[in-house]
């Protein structure tokens, strides 16, 4: 009897207190660092075929070193990410989060790993400017702050949500939407990639971008921003950016 | 003891009071629609500002099924009784349909009208545009158009052969059979897996999500990734779909009595 009632009282107690995150001890005590990421965001997170790569990716690694960690990757869907990152699924999110309100009730954010802002890709004769973007349709990410900022351009007319940004862009070549909005040096990297066939447009914002940990965990978050200002020091920082982007894109 | 249940009618339902039943099930969507929103619209933070873009996101999915779900039932009776034929050549591409269409999942051939038929079509020659709604219609009615077909065939394989028989001793051609003695008998027989096809119909439009078309699962996301409350959101999303089907269950049952007619 006393062991049954034992038994439900343990299995209420573990539906009635919220997991916890894993502190900096309990991380570093087990030696591996869990960490997500969406992996269909070139140049900052992709894979290539099982291999995950990118501007994020490395830089997240490099954290990981410093920090003397093992780094075991997890890939979710962007609009997944910061929710399983409540349920503990993992440590932290390393995946282009541009800091915003919303979000930062929902998580604790990093010191911006780099700058960026969001810009308009067009196919030539489209639309480039916000206001041109009066009465025209526009793909964005769902669950992204590409939705909330295009959705603030007066007049703009249908704005389509895809799962993933690939999907958008694709919808732009496929010639469903007028325009796509996205992070400017994926839009670089798409006008590369399509020579000539779109171009990119005006900055429609400047966003601030930063890791994630979930709410409250401080020891980690610490340990995460100061690996980050040492990789900013020493130059490793310096070179992996030069290495993706030919310029720096720490904020100033 | 079993209650009485109304007497099973001796002719079937006549145009006019099909028509009746059609009226009062669109009335009570729409009634249902006025219950959702003004229900939502009392919801606490994450679903109550949002509540319209839930109500505009089942108005789409409702949209989706009907649409699909009528295209379908055309596409079902073709190839049903096409597959019934004694010719090969008849049969063959009924079969061909449901093979293809049954075989693979409906996610990838929703994927597929959307991305990969426009540009085989251009290649073609033929420069037509599927926006994201027709592109789910096509890829849903073909669906669910394909289960049909096989619900109907099973409907026209269970009349008795001797029914048949006896039409064509007494005169009847081939199609007059099917028309006025065979398929009169299995709409009765069918009506029950046909519901159930429109039922699953109405929660695979979900996957129309994928493609960008705005409707209930994907008003859903938005606002999950939006506000990080997947709990209320996921609930809420559910009971709507719950309640879509609710109702219209209610109605499919109102018909599956309805054509029920008294057998010997």
């Amino acid at each position: 009897m006393i062991k049954r009632a034992l038994l439900s009282l343990t299995a209420l107690s573990l539906l009635a207190v919220p997991a916890q995150a894993r502190t900096w001890a309990e991380i570093k005590q087990s030696g591996t660092v869990r960490i997500a990421t969406e992996g269909a965001f070139p140049p900052f997170n992709l894979l290539k075929g099982k291999q995950l790569t990118g501007f994020e990716v490395d830089l997240a690694n490099q954290l990981a070193k410093q920090l003397g960690l093992k780094v075991q990757w997890v890939t979710q869907p962007f609009d997944n990410l910061l929710i399983g990152l409540n349920q503990d699924r993992y440590d932290f999110v390393i995946a282009s989060h541009g800091i915003n309100p919303e979000r930062a009730k929902a998580v604790d954010f990093s010191n911006p790993h780099y700058c960026t802002g969001g810009a308009i890709v067009a196919k030539p004769g489209g639309p480039l400017t916000a206001a041109a973007l009066k009465g025209k349709r526009v793909a964005v990410q769902v669950g992204t702050t590409y939705l909330e900022n295009v959705r603030k351009v007066p007049g703009v007319g249908d704005v389509k949500t895809f799962p993933k940004d690939t999907d958008a862009q694709a919808a732009l070549m496929a010639g469903r939407v007028d325009a796509w909005v996205g992070d400017k040096f994926t839009g670089i990297d798409l006008v590369k990639a399509q020579q000539g066939k779109v171009k990119q447009g005006d900055l429609l914002f400047n966003e601030r971008i930063a890791m994630a940990v979930k709410k409250g965990n401080s020891s980690l978050l610490k340990e995460l921003n100061a690996a980050l200002a040492k990789a900013q020091q020493n130059g490793s920082y310096a070179k992996l950016s030069q290495q993706y982007f030919g310029q720096d894109v720490r904020c100033k | 003891m079993t209650a009485p249940g109304p007497a099973p009618r001796q002719t079937p339902l006549g145009g006019l009071a099909l028509l009746g039943w059609l009226g009062a099930a669109a009335a009570a969507f729409v009634l249902l629609f006025f219950l959702i929103t003004a229900v939502l619209r009392q919801m606490p933070d994450p679903i109550g500002p949002r509540a319209d873009l839930f109500v505009e996101g089942a108005r789409m999915t409702l949209q989706l099924t009907l649409v699909s779900g009528v295209i379908g039932l055309l596409i079902g009776i073709v190839a049903g009784i096409m597959k019934t034929s004694g010719m090969w050549l008849v049969r063959a591409p009924a079969s061909f349909l449901i093979w293809l269409i049954r075989g693979t999942p409906l996610l990838v051939q929703i994927l597929f009208v959307y991305n990969a038929l426009p540009p085989i079509l251009e290649s073609v020659g033929l420069n037509v545009e599927l926006n994201e709604f027709w592109s789910a219609v096509v890829a849903l009615s073909l669906n669910v158009g394909a289960y049909n077909a096989e619900v109907i065939r099973a409907g026209i394989l269970a009349i008795p052969r001797g029914q048949g028989e006896a039409a064509r001793s007494l005169g009847l051609s081939g199609g007059q059979t099917m028309q006025t003695v065979v398929l009169p008998q299995a709409l009765r027989i069918v009506v029950p897996p046909l519901v159930n096809n429109l039922v699953a119909l109405l929660k695979d439009s979900s996957l129309a999500s994928s493609i960008a078309l705005l409707e209930l699962t994907l008003a859903g996301s938005r606002v999950s990734s939006e506000t990080f409350q997947p709990i209320p959101v996921l609930t809420t999303v559910a009971c709507v779909y719950l309640a879509l089907t609710t109702v219209m269950t209610l109605f499919t049952d109102q018909l599956e009595r309805r054509v029920k007619i008294a057998t010997r």
